[in-house]
């Protein structure tokens, strides 16, 4: 039997339940924005603001209670005054994008604490004893609209992720896109595509593309056809030195790259390799085999042995156990490890910086670069190249997306 | 005349561990034997050895006469279901039925008229042939195990090997399985060697069981036989005291619901 006084208490108004949430995610944006905020500095107004971050503290502490009046009264009164700092700083601070945004974490929170705390359900709630039947209503009602209100929270917290992420690739957008070659572009201003027309009319532009997507081609198909079969002996043969050998793969990774620069540089300059793909191709490969293994060991491991044992008795042999049956199933891990390879070639840049030194033998990134130099820095056309580098990347993630969703989510779940 | 024989085989792995000791066993041509045994007796150790998929460490395992000890699995001749059924996920119904076949080289190779019989014939029998389209994981637990089956005896192997194949489906599955795997074999009159732990899938599937215990044969007669006269002390304990205390719970289930209704 649940007791009348357990429904009772367990009947909280959906808006008090999100407001203590929400509050407190307003709470720690404020604090963020208010560090922000002192690194510019300001009197007044960081006081204010100040002011605001302590009210809405004491606010989430005294949200309405139950059959408590003054609990709702010093709600309402405290939410009142987190909306008029946040409408005076509003007043006070410049209208940039920044500000405005800063204002509506202080003004929203405020504005929804008087609207939802005098609302009639929590009204009632508040300020009188309900009746059984009103309290079985309201959590009908908290189970209708508090999913609802928890996922738009939620969004809205993920939207400000969205916004920072996105901000960096627009305004790369922008500088593209405006004329002359300044860091700041015009923002809405006229626009116009003569950086785009610039890099794609130029020869070096291409010749960098060229041998970017060989190298990064010919690192992917190289290191696949490593990476395989040495995955898959890892992960199906015992032999000795094999723990030595996955170990020492990963020891490899632990340096970091500007350690093992000189020697990589000796060794392709005594086998002649400098300037050229196939040196690129050779070091790739080598710094990004670990990685490929480890990840397509790991795949391997989770196709079950009966799969192989099934084979068997069918007439394959190893070779055929492993190309008919193995293989086709591993095929997310194999695009995983291949979009890895291709990304890791396609953005390097000190290895390429260091062996191909002629201009005709630059790849995308270190091209990109000697745009940006002591004599000259054309932003505009910088910015408009990186966005045709990063094109073909993203089309090959949005080719890939299905693969590398089940290839990373492999081996958690069991087919 | 398919028979397998079993002489003096043994089992010893890298790390000393002996899991079959000098097993003799014979399994006569259209023989449902049941190897049963607790979890680490070495019945399933012993069904991989004659498979092919483990290595004999001593003695001979021969099949209708041959010395099978260096043939690989596949040319064995034999059919094997899995405890996990081992379905390829990536193919069809079809596919997966019909791989064995079109994996065969030189004379064995079969037309593709011939292995559209086969599917037709072998769905046909397993009640598979609506499904032959699809993939594993669109079918339910049951047919995923028919499907398992279909595949091991499309081939009509000499032999057919099954590995625990009922301990993943639910009881009442499991009790409908038994009866068509033992259908099946009265049917096709193929040579049949069980892995369980279950002495009622033993006592009622086999025309012999072979008791394991400890990678030592302890018993291997019919199963009413073994259940009369158990060989020693562990047969006693583990098939006949088993059993009994089955009937007595159920009497006692029975007697409980005789009184309930006498009141």
């Amino acid at each position: 039997m649940i007791s009348e006084t357990t429904v009772r208490r367990w009947y909280v108004p959906v808006e008090v339940k999100t407001l203590r949430r929400w509050l407190l995610v307003s709470f720690i944006v404020n604090l963020v924005l208010l560090s922000i905020d002192m690194l510019r500095g300001g009197g007044m107004e960081l006081k204010m603001g100040f002011l605001g971050l302590v009210l809405i503290g004491l606010l989430i502490n005294t949200l309405p209670e139950e059959s408590s009046p003054s609990s709702r009264n010093t709600s309402l009164v405290l939410g009142g005054g987190v909306l008029l700092i946040g409408l005076v700083r509003f007043m006070m601070t410049p209208m940039t994008a920044f500000d405005a945004w800063m204002q509506a974490w202080l003004i929203g929170p405020g504005a929804l604490t008087i609207l939802w705390v005098s609302s009639p359900p929590v009204t009632a709630w508040s300020t009188r004893t309900l009746s059984l039947k009103a309290v079985e209503y309201g959590l009908a009602r908290n189970q209708r609209y508090g999913p609802r209100l928890r996922a738009f929270g939620a969004h809205l917290v993920l939207l400000h992720f969205v916004v920072l992420t996105l901000l960096p690739l627009l305004w790369i957008l922008d500088i593209a896109l405006s004329p002359g070659n300044a860091l700041g572009g015009s923002l809405g201003g006229p626009y116009t595509g003569e950086h785009f027309s610039n890099m794609l009319g130029s020869d070096a532009f291409w010749t960098w593309m060229r041998n970017s997507l060989i190298v990064s081609i010919g690192t992917t198909l190289l290191g696949l056809v490593v990476a395989i079969p040495a995955g898959y002996a890892f992960s199906r043969y015992k032999f000795t030195g094999r723990d030595v050998s996955m170990f020492a793969f990963l020891l490899v990774q632990m340096f970091p790259g500007i350690i093992i620069l000189v020697p990589y540089f000796l060794v392709m300059k005594s086998l002649g390799l400098l300037n050229s793909h196939l040196g690129l191709i050779l070091a790739y490969c080598v710094t990004a085999l670990p990685l490929c293994v480890w990840m397509l060991k790991g795949f391997f491991d989770t196709v079950p042995r009966e799969l192989e044992e099934a084979a068997l008795l069918d007439g394959c042999n190893q070779f055929q156990v492993f190309t008919k049956v193995v293989l086709p199933l591993s095929l997310p891990a194999v695009a995983v490890t291949a979009l890895f390879s291709f990304l890791a070639a396609w953005n390097e840049f000190l290895l390429a910086l260091t062996f191909n030194t002629s201009n005709d033998m630059y790849t995308l990134p270190v091209g990109l670069a000697s745009m940006i130099s002591s004599t000259g820095q054309a932003w505009g056309d910088f910015a408009a190249a990186s966005l045709l580098v990063s094109l073909p990347v993203a089309l090959l993630f949005l080719f890939f997306q299905k693969f590398l969703i089940e290839g990373l989510s492999a081996g958690g779940v069991k087919g | 005349m398919v028979n397998v024989n079993f002489e003096h085989v043994s089992k010893r792995y890298e790390d000393g561990f002996e899991a079959v000791k000098g097993l003799s066993l014979e399994v006569q041509d259209g023989e449902f034997l049941v190897l049963l045994g607790p979890s680490g007796c070495g019945k399933s150790t012993t069904l991989r050895m004659l498979a092919g998929l483990e290595e004999v460490t001593e003695g001979t395992i021969s099949i209708d006469g041959v010395t099978v000890n260096h043939l690989p699995a596949g040319a064995r001749g034999l059919g094997m279901v899995f405890q996990s059924y081992a379905l390829y996920p990536h193919m069809t119904v079809r596919d997966n039925m019909t791989f064995g076949l079109r994996m065969a080289k030189g004379k064995d190779r079969l037309s593709e008229a011939e292995i559209n019989t086969r599917v037709k014939e072998t769905a046909n029998m397993l009640e598979l042939s609506e499904h032959l389209g699809k993939k594993p994981k669109e079918l339910s637990g049951g047919q995923r195990q028919r499907v398992a089956l279909g595949r091991a005896l499309i081939r009509r192997p000499q032999v057919l090997l099954m590995d625990e194949p009922l301990s993943n489906l639910d009881a009442e599955l499991r009790h409908q399985m038994r009866q068509e795997i033992r259908r099946l074999h009265d049917e096709l009159g193929t040579t049949t060697i069980y892995v369980t732990h279950d002495q009622i899938e033993a006592m009622t599937l086999a025309d012999r069981v072979a008791i394991l215990d400890q990678g030592v044969l302890q018993q291997h007669a019919p199963p009413l036989e073994a259940y009369k006269q158990p060989a020693n002390e562990f047969v006693q304990s583990f098939l006949c005291r088993h059993l009994d205390d089955l009937v007595d719970t159920a009497n006692t289930l029975l007697r409980s619901d005789a009184q309930e209704e006498g009141d």
